[in-house]
């Protein structure tokens, strides 16, 4: 565990240092992030004004702007981009370079990532989580915050995120076919995101939809850990959804070893 | 006049061999526009959904909203097709000291990247947009006189300026930070509003997105006058003004930034 530590540590550091030297471009992403999100709110608003206010499909208003809240955390404390560094280090032939070391390919993506995550992580989920607990006191009259509900939103966050990254890293080496990456993210992203409930709750889907949504590795994503914060999940369900969760992360780490093995057959690096 | 038509002859140059070298990779913008109409789609569903349960969004029916939506994608499309070249300004030309390649030639440099390039993705909205406006028409209850029909197609390209005078703008600061892409970014975002009536926000977005950064001045204070017939003076007037202040503002920022620009290193 030590050695593994040291190994790893430049990889963290390396992810560390490429993100503090762009930290007001975060800023202004984040920022240009956050106003879709006070979109959606004003949307909801209207929604909910204009359905007479109550219940819908299981959230009250005061849930929705948590739901919406908590969807942004959740997206970017998972977010990867990996499938994009795999994809151009597979096209200039870089990726020459990580096979040459004696480590483990798919875990240096990941300590690199993890260090870039970081700072985002801590800078965010507090300040976050805090303003979630007083607009939920402020408009429900009642607090709400559970320890228990915390704890595992964390883990479910961190099994999320491991989805995320094995199935970006499968997603990469479709640059062995595909050569525009860029259209095929943004694809991928879109479907990606109304698959895993961050365009709408999947509860607001018709049922047959629902079950189908639920079942498929892209409500892992952000719905579960979102649904568990907010205590929408009940004990029987909690352990279904996270041990569905441990089967995608299972799967998806499989198949990207064994999508390695056979790209790795194809790969030419031209001079390099 | 002679120098408009060498503009035009510049611009038709570029424009074939932008083609050209798409024609190399027919299956990549393939990709970039399905997953433009994606984008779309996923939000048109969510409209879709949205209406399975309430009558109306605050006194606005489907048809109107998916009017003002579609409305808001085509001069989006257009500047998207024709201008998205300043996007690659503020994340990498300027930072790579590549920009100097512009300087070098007898054009003005604003027009040379402007011209430069165009993006088959945009294509994705464009088409989108057209056909959300020409499907909600036959749920609008809307006189379609001459002056509505030429009144609207005569105020997107002004539209269209909006979009490509605040990219200029954000994009020239560049010229001062070397990397401005994020600003770009979050400016653009500002689009996201222009998609919905601005009814349903509260006063003081209403303002910012009227007077400050005017993205509702793309699409809902024109279909004000297209839907309803309201006040044409300032719905259609406000959008031309603005682009027109928006346009000037990115070429005077541009120039300024020309003069702070320093190449990258070797």
């Amino acid at each position: 565990m030590k050695k593994r530590l040291r190994i790893y540590w430049p990889f963290v550091n390396a992810g560390l240092q490429e993100v503090a030297s762009y930290r007001v471009n975060w800023i202004f992403f984040m920022l240009g992030e956050a106003l879709s999100c006070v979109v959606m709110y004003f949307i909801w608003s209207a929604v909910y004004h204009s359905g007479g206010g109550g219940v819908m499909n299981g959230f009250t208003m005061s849930q929705m702007i948590v739901y919406l809240v908590m969807i942004f955390l959740t997206r970017t404390l998972i977010d990867s981009d990996v499938s994009f560094t795999v994809g151009e280090e597979i096209r200039d032939g870089s990726i020459i370079m990580r096979m040459l070391k004696p480590v483990s390919y798919n875990a240096t993506f990941l300590f690199h990532e993890l260090g870039g995550k970081l700072p985002t992580t801590i800078a965010l989920s507090g300040p976050m989580i805090i303003a979630v607990e007083i607009i939920r006191t402020v408009l429900d009259g009642t607090f709400q915050f559970s320890v228990g509900s915390l704890l595992l939103y964390i883990v479910s966050c961190v099994l999320a995120y491991l989805i995320n990254f094995y199935f970006n890293i499968c997603f990469g080496f479709a640059a062995f076919v595909i050569k525009y990456l860029w259209g095929a993210n943004m694809m991928k992203n879109v479907l990606v995101g109304f698959f895993s409930g961050a365009v709408i709750p999947l509860s607001f889907l018709p049922e047959w939809l629902e079950r189908v949504f639920l079942f498929l590795p892209f409500a892992s994503l952000n719905y579960t850990p979102v649904m568990i914060y907010m205590g929408q999940y009940a004990g029987a369900e909690i352990v279904y959804f996270m041990g569905l969760q441990v089967f995608w992360v299972l799967f998806f780490c499989g198949l990207s070893k064994l999508l390695w093995k056979v790209s790795v057959k194809r790969l030419t690096v031209q001079g390099g | 006049m002679k120098t408009i038509r060498r503009m035009f002859r510049i611009h038709r140059i570029f424009l074939v061999q932008e083609l050209k070298r798409m024609m190399e990779y027919k299956g990549d913008f393939v990709v970039g526009i399905i997953g433009f109409l994606l984008i779309q789609l996923s939000n048109l569903l969510f409209l879709w959904i949205i209406f399975s349960q309430i009558p109306d969004l605050e006194g606005w029916s489907i048809s109107e909203i998916i009017f003002i939506y579609g409305l808001s994608l085509i001069p989006k499309g257009i500047d998207h097709f024709f201008f998205d070249n300043l996007w690659s300004i503020g994340y990498f030309i300027v930072r790579k000291g590549d920009f100097d390649k512009y300087l070098t030639r007898p054009v003005n440099t604003l027009f040379h990247v402007l011209v430069e390039k165009i993006q088959i993705d945009a294509l994705g909205e464009l088409i989108m947009g057209i056909v959300l406006v020409c499907s909600s028409v036959a749920g609008l209850q809307v006189e379609w006189d001459a002056f509505r029909i030429i009144g609207m197609i005569l105020i997107i390209p002004f539209i269209t300026l909006i979009f490509t005078g605040i990219k200029t703008i954000t994009a020239a600061i560049a010229f001062w930070t070397k990397r401005s892409g994020n600003v770009i970014y979050m400016f653009y975002m500002f689009n996201d509003f222009a998609k919905y009536p601005a009814t349903i926000y509260s006063r003081w977005v209403q303002n910012i997105i009227t007077y400050i950064i005017p993205f509702a001045l793309t699409s809902y204070f024109p279909a004000l006058f297209i839907l309803k017939g309201e006040n044409p003076l300032f719905n259609l007037g406000m959008p031309v003004l603005a682009s027109l202040v928006l346009m000037t503002a990115g070429i005077l920022v541009w120039n300024k930034g020309l003069k702070a620009y320093e190449s990258a290193g070797s």
